[in-house]
């Protein structure tokens, strides 16, 4: 499994096509997310209408994003959420950490 | 009326007046009950009159765009069955449309013995499907027992639960409902496997290494090989007493200290890599019970009553 990337001047995009509540579906997150990090990207955002559902695990990743990117005074933020991942992010208070972008 | 016995019910969406004709009388000679729309306008509030066993829409359809014509019945009727009737499609149209939704495809000029054999088999189906969700509502108690390896686990990413489908079939529990037991279950399998028999501590999480990976998932893959551990289960008990669904899950690890008991936890207030799980299952269900030291958990989600609950 792998979830397209992009890069467009200061931001890179990562697009999750499939829900995220599985460890391969995890990892493809994590790959995705070196791919443009590596780049030397550090406003990444995640756009999760793709995904229906999000666990744990899936969460779990994308605090990691977040955690990598903070380090380096970096910023993750995510396409507006829908249904039950919205629902989830307030939930979990995700909201109030990754803002939404709103561009494109 | 039974419901086996119940004919075939059609929308017919087609722009051309002698292809409608033709349908109409097919339909008429074998007695199946049919109405039509000649634009794609209207198939939205005609199928506001269904329910339809089958949509036959011609995807040459004027001003409609043939895609999101079938994506837009699924996601007003996610179960629809649509036949898409086209002239000639080649291989990777035809694809497109399966991966749209369409049941099936019917060329142009028709073959009537086909379609027949279609809407049989879609009905025969249906009402089968149908038979067996008012015959649930008759089930007054229900329970299953399951036993999983830790790789079962990791094949299947959570376990079976086919009674919250059966109990969404009949109103029991609604979609959003069914979808977080669904999730609830899959969070206290997963507790079940990484705390409890893998041993897995969650503040490993936070150690990380250059590459992003963690000590908690480094961990996890070693211990998945390690007999002493992967050879541990996982017993779940699914039960239903036509007022509640319960989900019993246990796990064979040591237990642990400090397991939450008697309420959700505080919200969260700083970015912390363990505790959602136990915030989804909270959230997802009327009760989360903790036992034998923590290595078994309780999920309770009252139903709605249905049929004659």
């Amino acid at each position: 499994m792998d979830f397209p990337t992009e890069v467009i001047g200061e931001k890179g995009y990562i697009r999750i096509t499939s829900d995220l509540d599985t460890e391969v579906a995890g990892e493809a997150l994590r790959a995705a997310f070196n791919q443009v990090y590596d780049r030397g990207t550090r406003t990444i955002v995640l756009d999760l209408s793709g995904a229906q559902i999000i666990n744990s695990y899936g969460i779990g990743k994308v605090l990691m994003c977040y955690k990598r990117l903070k380090a380096e005074n970096g910023v993750l933020m995510v396409k507006p959420l829908n249904g039950f991942v919205k629902e989830t992010f307030e939930l979990l208070m995700l909201d109030k950490l990754l803002p939404e972008d709103r561009e494109r | 009326m039974s419901v086996a016995s119940t004919p075939p019910s059609i929308l017919l969406a087609d722009g051309d007046p002698d292809s409608r004709e033709m349908f109409g009388t097919f339909f008429r000679r074998r007695g199946w009950q049919f109405d039509v729309v000649d634009a794609p306008s209207k198939l939205s509030s005609a199928l506001e009159q269904g329910p339809y066993d089958i949509v036959i829409a011609d995807v040459a359809l004027p001003g409609a765009d043939s895609l999101s014509l079938i994506r837009d019945i699924l996601e007003k009727r996610p179960s629809q069955a649509v036949i898409a009737v086209s002239k000639e499609l080649s291989y990777d149209q035809a694809l497109k449309f399966f991966r749209s939704g369409a049941t099936d495809l019917l060329n142009r000029p028709v073959d009537f013995m086909w379609l027949e054999r279609v809407v049989q088999q879609i009905v025969c189906s249906r009402r089968n499907d149908e038979r067996e969700r008012l015959s649930y509502q008759f089930v007054t108690s229900e329970r299953t027992e399951m036993v999983f390896s830790c790789s079962d686990i990791i094949e299947l990413d959570t376990v079976p639960l086919p009674i919250v489908g059966r109990l969404e079939a009949i109103g029991a529990l609604d979609h959003a409902q069914a979808l977080k037991v669904r999730l609830a279950v899959q969070e206290a399998v997963l507790n079940a496997l990484e705390h409890g028999n893998l041993g897995l501590e969650s503040s490993w999480k936070e150690e990380l290494h250059p590459d992003g990976a963690d000590r908690f998932s480094a961990t996890r893959r070693d211990r998945l090989r390690d007999p002493e551990f992967c050879g541990r289960r996982i017993f779940v008990t699914v039960s239903f007493d036509g007022t509640a669904l319960e989900v019993v899950i246990r796990d064979q690890g040591n237990g642990f200290l400090n397991f939450p008991q008697g309420g959700a936890p505080e919200r969260f207030s700083e970015v912390s890599c363990s505790g959602r799980g136990l915030a989804l299952m909270y959230s997802a269900v009327d009760e989360v019970r903790f036992d034998h030291n923590g290595s078994e958990v309780t999920l309770r989600k009252a139903t709605k009553p249905a049929g004659r609950h």
